[in-house]
């Protein structure tokens, strides 16, 4: 049970991270990143390039660690700038925002993919482990460094950014710009300046998550869909915009996915996920914590 | 006298001609409806005054020389390459028209097209596979599991808001892909392909020019049946009125204001799509003799949506030429690999940032570019004419009179800034016959006055006493005189009547 | 030297033209109310100041900084900058943000540049101008009462460090007594050097209270009365 509830967590907080991405951008800007698969692939390969230099250059221990997780982070808050500046800044203020916006940051997953395959081929890529290898033994149960570390750092990258976002002048601006547009553009909010910020952060957040997804799997051009779709799926779930009930919604189906993989079957994880989801939507239509839409109104 | 009172302020001889449209040319309607084939007008031309008539809606034109063509050259040229490549063109471009239903006509963002398609294919081929089912039956069976699909997914719509919606049906492929992986039966042994699906075309015809040009055509003729469908519930009552709907502001208490239950009809529009989506997987299976997992993969969905955009969403000439375009682009540069899909992307991205709704939508957004420039161009002549914008008349209906007096108030100015002595002393010496330039003008300008209070020459006594008097304007109603001055010529009295007018310029 | 000077301005949306051709000056000190019915452009040359329209021409100039042009798109996307060269507006209605306290609203108003640090301070005063929203500082302001809210929009304003201050419609919608209050509680601000401009249908509600009055009719200033306020009559161009 206790490996049942660890490898939950783990989940609920690798998928959270992509989640919550997707969630605040929508909130803040009203913009769907669809790109996140993209971004987060531009971690992972950032991160594993990082890797591929550092052995040449005799980085190791802890100094390879840490490098790979700021450049994994990095890497996505970079390339989330990118799709801010194509698919969020031009169209920021013209007619159809949401739609065009939407389908813009399907367009450059859609290439994003494609360059990827064209520039580090269609190989797995490994990355260092981060957290070294080990476990520490609790009673039953155990709990490899991996896991510990991927709950902490992630938890903890949460937790600042939620911190952060509640106590700073910029943190208000975003929430300032999430409940009213027009009132943020009165007091001085650039929506374009903070618009980038927030896809910064969100890129960073997909990062962490890369990186930490790297450790069990691998950087491949594809591998950003099934973090994308499981990230969609959370924050739908959670409702979108509302951070409480994106953590809710992570944790509910990292929960439903490491008990579908220990009692059932692998393979029926996909059902499960999508049937919690439209039941949730079914009794829930804007998910979870989703009262933010009729706030916004 | 009575004669001439009868011709105030009337032209006479205005010449007519018996307007008989109705005889210009004889309507075709569609056998069995009140459809007219064509769009016709008759009118007389302008200028020669002949009858004509005039193609009014020129869209059928289009569409049968651009279907002729996409059927002919394939045939014409006849080799494999434009096979495979226009087959896939027409039957892509069938799937488009479809979802361009969805999307357009129902109103559902729905990203499960493929998922549709591919339940399609994956259970008619099944079948075929397992039971040796014909290919007739593999379609009807691929629309019932298409329709089957539709109900299922129709549900949730319901509830959701569109966006919502968008996001789950996006997870469904990925979904379906998981299932097809997982399931032995739907070849999950050789990585989710499915083969030896029956044919639609004889397998021993296919290596022949014969069976190639056949199965062609039954691909085309597979694109011909999702446009009569789109024609049918698109254009169809419930077509137009969820389109109404549509277009202001979504509002589905609107639309049940217009008298239809919205709800009911989106679903029934979306069950009829995804049937025909149902049906074309079916088709898809037995035309290429199998199916694979990239049918469920996000790059082929995305890369139907970028031909969607770049042909403009929600219109079915916006479907086939997008899918013309981006199956064009990645069926014949194969030899550039990755690239090509890049340069795809890049299209469709370019045409979200710099075009409202794709090729299709260019007209329209220029015309609003167009409207734009006015309104800063009307800015920038406040000046000028501040009294008689279109804005500030919101009472006049025709808007070319708010311009003819525009025009009218700048042309007094004009003839203002010319009065002199000189002019009048002109007028004086000759008020009959050729004049100055400006004198001219502003005589012609004196003579299209409105007719009510224009000033006139009143012959009292031929050659002996005229006078100045103001025409009346109302039939039945003699002119006022408007002063007790009696001229001995007409010139005199011509002149008198100039000097009144230039007056009257003065003081407007 | 005049705060804002306004030369030649129209403005409007879409193919709408709300302003014809303005012409208005406002000097440091100044408290201008700007008085017209419904529908005749006052929120719009309110909202062309900060770029908040859909499109406009002519000159606007702030303390002798051009903030104005010929834009035809990009509708609040200098407002941000406007904003931060030192003009406050509490927009019609509110546009206040629900979902935060009534003292995060506060802070935001003071979210340009060295204000921030100083926001302590200013919310006490504006507590001091608005005292009823001293209760209310931890409440969300989704939940406040019209006047409530209508306080907390101004206030806001009020926070930041503005020489120019636009207030829109500060009665829209509240009972007779509560507006008396709030137009009587912005008309004794102290604005040093500053300038105020209230946009209002009630001018009962003006008169004697501020420096002048300004009619609006039509997309276009009718009436620049000067001091002489009380002997305005009614039919010369403000329509009550």
């Amino acid at each position: 049970m206790i490996e049942v509830l660890i490898s939950a967590a783990v989940l609920a907080s690798m998928y959270g991270l992509v989640a919550i991405g997707i969630s605040f951008t929508w909130a803040s800007i009203g913009m769907l990143n669809l790109a996140q698969g993209f971004i987060f692939t531009a971690g992972g390969y950032t991160a594993w390039l990082f890797a591929q230099y550092a052995e040449v250059w005799g980085i190791t221990g802890p100094a390879l660690s840490v490098g790979v997780l700021i450049l994994g982070m990095g890497g996505s808050a970079i390339a989330g700038l990118l799709v801010g500046s194509v698919a969020f800044l031009p169209l920021q203020d013209r007619a159809n925002f949401r739609t065009r916006s939407l389908i813009a940051t399907l367009a450059i997953s859609l290439i994003g993919t494609q360059l990827w395959l064209i520039f580090f081929g269609p190989q797995n890529k490994p990355l260092p482990p981060v957290f070294g290898e080990g476990r520490i033994e609790i009673g039953a149960g155990g709990i490899s460094y991996q896991q510990l570390g991927t709950i902490i750092v992630a938890s903890g990258m949460l937790a600042a950014v939620i911190f952060w976002m509640r106590s700073s002048r910029h943190g208000l601006q975003m929430r300032a710009m999430m409940m009213n547009p027009l009132g943020a553009a009165v007091v001085g909010v650039s929506v374009r300046t903070t618009g980038m910020r927030v896809l910064a952060i969100s890129g960073a957040l997909t990062g962490l998550s890369s990186v930490l997804l790297a450790q069990i799997f691998f950087v491949s051009p594809t591998s950003g869909t099934q973090p994308l779709v499981t990230g969609l799926i959370i924050s739908l779930a959670g409702g979108l915009g509302s951070i409480p009930g994106t953590v809710a919604a992570a944790g509910l189906i990292g929960l439903a996915e490491a008990l579908t993989a220990r009692y059932l079957q692998q393979s029926l994880v996909p059902f499960v996920l999508f049937g919690i989801v439209v039941l949730i939507l079914i009794f829930r239509p804007r998910g979870l914590g989703g009262l933010l839409e009729d706030v916004r109104e | 006298m009575s004669k001439e009172q009868r011709l105030v302020g009337r032209r006479a001889y205005r010449p007519h001609w018996p307007v008989n449209s109705h005889k210009v040319f004889k309507r075709r309607r569609w056998p069995g409806t009140k459809r007219s084939m064509l769009k016709l007008s008759g009118r007389y031309n302008p200028k020669t005054l002949r009858r004509e008539m005039v193609l009014t809606d020129k869209k059928p034109l289009f569409w049968s020389v651009g279907l002729l063509a996409l059927l002919l050259l394939p045939l014409g040229v006849a080799s494999d390459r434009f096979f495979t490549m226009f087959g896939i063109i027409c039957i892509y471009a069938a799937i488009n028209v479809m979802w361009t239903l969805i999307i357009g006509t129902a109103g559902l963002q729905s990203f499960a097209t493929l998922a549709t398609v591919g339940v399609g294919a994956y259970g008619a081929g099944y079948l075929s596979v397992t039971y040796g089912i014909p290919w007739p039956a593999m379609l009807v069976v691929g629309a019932l599991l298409g329709g089957v699909m539709g109900w299922l997914i129709s549900l949730p719509a319901r509830r959701l808001d569109g966006l919502y919606y968008a996001l789950l049906t996006l997870g469904l492929s990925e979904f379906m892909r998981n299932f097809v992986t997982q399931s032995d039966a739907l070849g999950g042994k050789f990585n989710g392909a499915l083969f030896g699906v029956a044919r639609i075309v004889p397998s021993d015809l296919l290596t022949t020019q014969l069976g190639q040009s056949l199965l062609y055509i039954t691909a085309f003729i597979a694109l011909l049946i999702a446009l009569a469908v789109f024609r049918w519930v698109n254009g169809g009552r419930t077509g137009i009125l969820l389109r109404a709907a549509a277009t202001s502001k979504e509002d589905e208490s609107f639309a049940s204001a217009l008298g239809i239950d919205f709800n009911k009809e989106r679903t029934r529009v979306f069950i009829i799509a995804s049937a025909m989506l149902g049906f074309l997987g079916a088709f898809y299976a037995t035309y290429i003799g199998g199916t694979s997992l990239q049918i469920f993969s996000l790059d082929l969905l995305l890369l139907l949506l970028a031909m969607i955009v770049i042909g403009g969403l929600g219109r079915a000439e916006g479907a086939v030429v997008g899918t013309v375009i981006v199956v064009g682009i990645t069926q014949w540069f194969t030899e550039w690999g990755p690239w090509r899909i890049v340069l795809v992307g890049a299209l469709a991205l370019a045409s979200v940032l710099f075009t409202r709704n794709g090729l299709f939508g260019l007209k329209e957004q220029i015309q609003e570019i167009r409207e734009r420039r006015q309104a800063l161009h009307r800015a920038a002549i406040t000046g000028r004419y501040a009294e008689y914008l279109p804005q500030q008349a919101p009472d006049i209906l025709d808007k070319s009179q708010i311009v003819g007096r525009v025009y009218e108030k700048s042309l007094r100015e004009r003839l203002r800034s010319w009065i002199n002595p000189d002019l009048i002393a002109e007028h004086e010496a000759k008020p009959m016959g050729q004049h100055s330039d400006h004198l001219e003008r502003m005589l012609n300008y004196f003579r299209k006055a409105p007719i009510p209070d224009k000033y006139a020459v009143y012959c009292e006594v031929p050659f002996e006493s005229y006078r100045v008097v103001a025409l009346s304007g109302l039939p039945g109603v003699p002119p006022r005189v408007v002063d007790d001055k009696v001229y001995p010529t007409l010139e005199q009295a011509y002149h008198a009547v100039f000097l009144r007018r230039v007056n009257d310029l003065r003081a407007s | 030297m005049s705060i804002l000077k306004i030369d030649g301005l129209s403005a409007g949306y879409g193919p709408v033209r709300v302003l014809h051709d303005l012409d208005l000056e406002i000097n440091p000190g100044e408290r201008v109310g700007l008085v017209g019915l419904n529908g005749h452009g006052k929120t719009t040359l309110l909202s062309t100041i900060v770029g908040l329209t859909g499109w406009q021409d002519g000159s606007i100039e702030f303390r002798g900084e051009q903030i104005g042009g010929r834009r035809s798109h990009g509708m609040g996307r200098t407002t941000p900058h406007i904003v931060r060269k030192g003009i406050a507006l509490a927009p019609q209605g509110d546009a206040i943000f629900p979902g935060l306290s009534v003292k995060d609203n506060l802070d935001s108003g003071a979210y340009s540049g060295a204000t921030w640090r100083s926001r302590r301070r200013r919310r006490e005063r504006i507590l001091e101008i608005f005292p009823p929203l001293a209760k209310l500082l931890g409440q969300s302001a989704g939940t406040l009462s019209g006047g409530e809210r209508r306080m907390v929009s101004v206030g806001r304003a009020l926070m930041s460090d503005a020489t120019l201050y636009l207030v829109d419609e500060p009665s829209l919608g509240l009972a007779p007594k509560i507006s008396v209050n709030l137009v009587a509680a912005l008309c004794e601000i102290d604005l040093g050097d500053g300038a105020m401009i209230i946009a209002e249908q009630n001018l009962p509600l003006l008169e004697g209270r501020v420096d002048r009055v300004l009619g609006m009719h039509a997309g276009e200033l009718k009436l620049d009365v000067g001091e002489a306020l009380g002997d305005v009559p009614p039919a010369a161009g403000v329509h009550l």
